[in-house]
């Protein structure tokens, strides 16, 4: 049998051919009719939700929200009982519309009211008067998958069949716990409408979501990459018969702030208690560790905040706390609104050190009095100036931001006493402390600037400079006082020009001789084309302030964002993203353009207003130094007589400069 | 047992031949969409406009199908073939109204798509969009593809900066983003590569303010088309939108008077109403709002005067008010005007 055995090889190697090409055709075939089955399981998934998917338009309402151009078409929500209750994103009414028409996938019409809201969820729940209607299917809540797929649906165009985007679910439990993500396109388009699995069962509602942001709007800039997110079905079905009650629901607070901002390595250990809080009815301390949020452990930052950060104010929550190593545990319910934070306020300017005065070596012990301010509790209980504080209630201090700190876990109109030295000698007052003054006295004395040692040639540009920030290919100016001496703490002026005038001849004019005065060095960003600034513009202009502040000797106290006009807007944007940078806002001729944050401890932010008392928007300015008033932020404020829209004269600036001189108060 | 053998290696070879040699000799769908679709380079590249775009072959002897943009703001422009082949292309004619123009090129036996064969897709099917995005293909590499699913079918309302699109037919609306830079004038196909639409230029929805991802359907195209490539076409006429809007009745004809218009979007909230009025008598009543036109929604004072501007006399006019949380309908008759 000598032929067989290359026969074989022949018909072995034929036969595997044979396979291989039936096997690849087959493969591909496979393929194709795959592709046709998922696309026809898809579209029957949009069609099995499509009764519960209907139409939303809106009448009337802002032009803009949140320097958004606010959209005037139509939206989507999902029908949630069969008598006419429909949710959808809050976005979809961020506009504040005078009336809601909703249209059902049959065509009829219904004028819809808005019954409550959920704030923590981003959700709105609308009712129509009708009957018969088909509430959506909501996905078991344990059936949800990573990977499994999702299709975003809407109904915003005029089509009979809803709009559709396929995608897959990307992750769960996003955005502190609250939402599912998907790659789907998610936008305007399709926020309120569902998110659908492959058997037409609601996973959840489509919303714009920010892990920072809390408006409304907030997330909206990611629309359509990739990133989407969806309140999932069964959250919202928990908490209907709440929404349908018309009872508004909110994030729950605690009233507590931590030691560091680091969210991911740093232990949960408590700062700042909010008075009244639920924090402080429990007896929650600072200086405890969270270890435990509902039995389940937490030893980071992050942690605690995944475990709060989908409970509504009302939940019930238990915690753990570490308190000098023995565990202590306390029940308490979250609140929906803290009281306004308010620091507590002595009457002091304290003394500026030398930046290269060793603390440790001649230093003279406590904070040294540089001014006090008139009718403060330190006048009344006789402080002077070069007095020396050296302990707040029997605790000692050594620097301003000790004291600074020890006074901002005080309220106004508590009790407390001081020692101090005078001429050496010391003695004690007890003062009932105010809250923070707004007032800058007129007679303000001037923190004495030493003279700089000889010159070198490492120091760093004085005078007028002009540079281009190298890693953001942008132009800024700046003023550093010819004087300037780096043993010396500098308040930094960050002005942020209005649309096509960087104004840098005036500003030069009107600030030089307060930046020598006062110590102040000024620096002004430049916008990228002359016209206007742009939103992420905001990269550059910190990236500028970071540059200054790594090379000249700068007090963290006293950063400054001042803006004019158009660029006043850019101003409040950057203060409120970066509460770390920025404890000051200057603005010139403009009023409160977006919502500020809440006044917190751990990010203090002091406000001045300057404008004309001819000004158009004058009243709308005296509007906002009432709110923020009314949400404790100190707040100095100047209306200039005989001013109209123009950039404020000499002496309303050189009472700013005052204002800045005075950032440190105590 | 060896005429066995030579009639299986027969039927093996044949068998396992074919496929071979189809996947030899034939392209995939991708693959031939892609040799009838060019690169075309021109104007722009300063001030944020691209100086690139793509076009689609629609005859074998050159014609090719581009979207309207001032990337053909010369009078030739740079067409690369599939091939890799550089040729000038020089416009033959084009319909703004439309986002078209046809260029021409001169070469023969090009691979191309019969506009006459076009296809079409429905909300949820898979498709395939091809173009020069980011002109990141150079030379003989052939143009991008991307894939996603037709997210709807409905009427263009879009702008580019402040102004209205004049387009207002019916596009497909896509799910993935194929409006990027250099995409306009590429293709979107079905799976298996059959002609369905024109990606048009980057624009944003009117009603959303979002940027939109859309494709005009050849459909729209294809006579306009064949026209320009006989010399037969006349351009259509002034746009409408740029006469002005005719004020033939305005609401007080109706005895009807709104709140001050002091807003861009002053709902049309009702005022009050002229005793005796037909709208009066209609049992129209202050702070009711008006809420439709013969079906249309109007969302101000403005479309609600800008509708009525339309009417003629004695046109009937359908007016739904909301009305607390309930719609009225209610309707009205334009009245005969006095003569001026």
């Amino acid at each position: 049998m000598p032929n067989h055995k290359p026969r074989l090889t022949i018909l072995a190697l034929l036969s595997s051919a044979l396979l291989i090409s039936v096997a690849s055709t087959a493969a591909a075939q496979a393929d194709g009719k795959l592709a046709v089955l998922e696309e026809r399981a898809l579209k029957q998934a949009a069609a099995i939700v499509a009764p519960s998917i209907v139409r939303i338009e809106t009448v009337g309402g802002l032009e803009r929200v949140d320097e958004i151009l606010a959209g005037t078409g139509p939206t989507t929500g999902v029908v949630v009982s069969a008598d006419g209750y429909i949710i959808t994103s809050s976005f979809n009414f961020a506009a504040k519309p005078s009336s809601i028409l909703v249209s059902l996938p049959d065509g009829r019409r219904f004028a819809a009211r808005q019954v409550a809201s959920d704030n923590l969820k981003m959700l709105t729940l609308i009712k129509i008067d009708a009957e018969n209607l088909t509430p959506a299917p909501a996905a078991p809540r344990d059936s949800v998958r990573v990977g499994q797929w999702a299709i975003a649906l809407g109904r915003t165009y005029e089509t009979p069949f809803p709009s559709m985007s396929v995608g897959i679910v990307s992750a769960l439990n996003r955005i502190w716990g609250k939402a599912i993500q998907t790659d789907a396109k998610v936008s305007p388009v399709n926020y309120g409408g569902p998110l659908v699995d492959i058997e037409g069962r609601v996973l959840g509602v489509l919303v714009p979501l920010s892990p920072q942001g809390k408006s409304d709007a907030a997330g909206v800039e990611w629309y359509d990459a990739g990133i989407g997110f969806a309140i999932p079905m069964s959250d919202i079905y928990d908490v209907l018969d709440q929404l349908k009650a018309e009872k508004d629901l909110h994030s729950g607070l605690l009233g507590i702030t931590f030691q560091t901002k680091d969210l991911y390595s740093t232990p949960p250990m408590v700062d700042h208690v909010w008075y009244n809080s639920p924090a402080q009815k429990a007896g929650i301390k600072s200086g405890d560790t969270i270890v435990e949020v509902n039995g389940a452990a937490t030893t980071r930052i992050s942690q605690v905040r995944h475990a709060l950060g989908n409970a509504y104010a009302g939940d019930k929550i238990a915690l753990s706390v570490d308190r000098d190593g023995e565990t202590i545990k306390v029940d308490f319910e979250l609140a929906a609104k803290l009281e306004p934070y308010e620091s507590a306020f002595l009457g002091i300017l304290p003394e500026r050190l030398s930046t290269v005065e060793p603390a440790e070596a001649a230093a003279p012990a406590g904070v040294g009095v540089r001014y006090v301010y008139a009718n403060s509790p330190a006048a009344a209980a006789g402080l002077q100036r070069g007095d020396r504080i050296t302990k707040f209630n029997d605790a000692p201090q050594n620097s301003a931001i000790e004291l600074r700190d020890a006074l901002s876990r005080t309220r106004p109109g508590e009790k407390a006493v001081l020692t101090f030295l005078r001429n050496g000698e010391p003695q004690t007052a007890e003062v009932e402390l105010q809250k923070i003054t707004a007032e800058i006295p007129a007679d303000l004395p001037r923190s004495p600037i030493p003279l700089p040692a000889e010159k070198n040639d490492d120091s760093e540009k004085t005078g007028r400079l002009a540079e281009t920030l190298e890693t953001h290919a942008h132009d800024l100016w700046a003023f550093v006082p010819d004087d300037y001496n780096p043993d010396y703490q500098y308040a930094l002026l960050v002005w942020i020009h209005p649309s096509r005038n960087t104004m840098e001849a005036e500003m030069l004019k009107r600030w030089k001789q307060i930046c020598r005065e006062r110590g102040v060095i000024l620096l002004a960003p430049k916008a990228g084309t002359a016209e206007t600034w742009t939103p992420n513009e905001i990269g550059f202009i910190k990236a500028a302030v970071e540059s200054f502040v790594e090379r000249y000797s700068i007090d963290p106290q006293r950063i400054v964002l001042h803006g004019f006009e158009t660029g006043a807007a850019l101003a409040q944007q950057l203060a409120f993203k970066e509460r770390e940078l920025f404890p000051a806002l200057c603005l010139a001729g403009a009023p409160l353009a977006i919502q500020p944050p809440e006044n917190r401890p751990d990010f203090p932010l002091q406000w001045d207003f300057v404008y004309g008392e001819d000004d158009p928007q004058g009243r709308k300015i005296e509007a906002s130094i009432k709110a923020l008033e009314k949400m404790r932020y100190p707040v100095s404020h100047r209306a200039v007589p005989g001013l109209g829209q123009d950039y404020p004269p000499e002496p309303a600036i050189e009472e700013v400069g005052r204002w800045i001189d005075a950032l440190d108060r105590i | 047992m060896k005429h066995l053998l030579r009639s299986c290696i027969m039927i093996l070879l044949v068998c396992g031949s074919m496929p071979l040699a189809n996947a030899q000799d034939e392209l995939s769908p991708i693959q031939e969409v892609q040799t009838r679709l060019v690169k075309i380079f021109g104007a722009g590249g300063i001030g944020g406009l691209h100086s690139y775009s793509t076009g689609f072959i629609i005859s074998p002897d050159g014609y090719i199908a581009t979207v309207w943009s001032h990337v053909l703001d010369p009078d030739v422009v740079t067409v690369v073939l599939g091939n890799g082949l550089k040729l000038d292309g020089r416009i033959v004619g084009a319909e703004p109204q439309l986002h078209l123009a046809i260029l021409k090129v001169d070469a023969d036996d090009l691979p191309y798509f019969d506009l006459d064969d076009a296809a079409s897709a429905g909300t949820g099917q898979r498709v395939l969009a091809f173009g020069n995005m980011y002109k990141v293909a150079t030379g003989d590499e052939p143009v991008s593809v991307m894939q996603g699913v037709i997210a709807a079918k409905t009427r263009l309302r879009a702008r580019r900066g402040a102004f209205e699109v004049p387009f207002d037919g019916p596009v497909y609306v896509v799910d993935a983003i194929t409006n990027n830079p250099g995409m306009g004038g590429g293709v979107l196909t079905t799976r298996d590569g059959r002609l369905l639409a024109m990606i048009g230029k980057e624009l944003r929805n009117a009603e959303t303010n979002t940027w939109i991802n859309y494709a005009i359907p050849v459909d729209e195209l294809a006579d306009v088309a064949h026209q320009i490539k006989s010399g037969t076409f006349r351009r259509s006429d002034t746009p409408k939108s740029r006469t002005a809007p005719p004020q033939n009745y305005r609401a007080i004809d109706f005895g009807i008077v709104l709140i001050p218009d002091v807003l861009n979007r002053t709902p049309a909230y009702i005022d009050s109403l002229l005793p005796g009025s037909d709208a009066a008598q209609q049992d129209l009543r202050p702070d009711d709002l008006l809420l439709f036109i013969n079906g249309e929604l109007i969302q101000s004072c403005k479309e609600l005067e800008a509708e009525l501007g339309r009417l003629e006399e004695s046109d009937i006019v359908q007016l739904v008010v909301r009305r607390g949380d309930s719609l009225v309908s209610v309707e009205l008759e334009a009245p005969e005007k006095d003569e001026p």
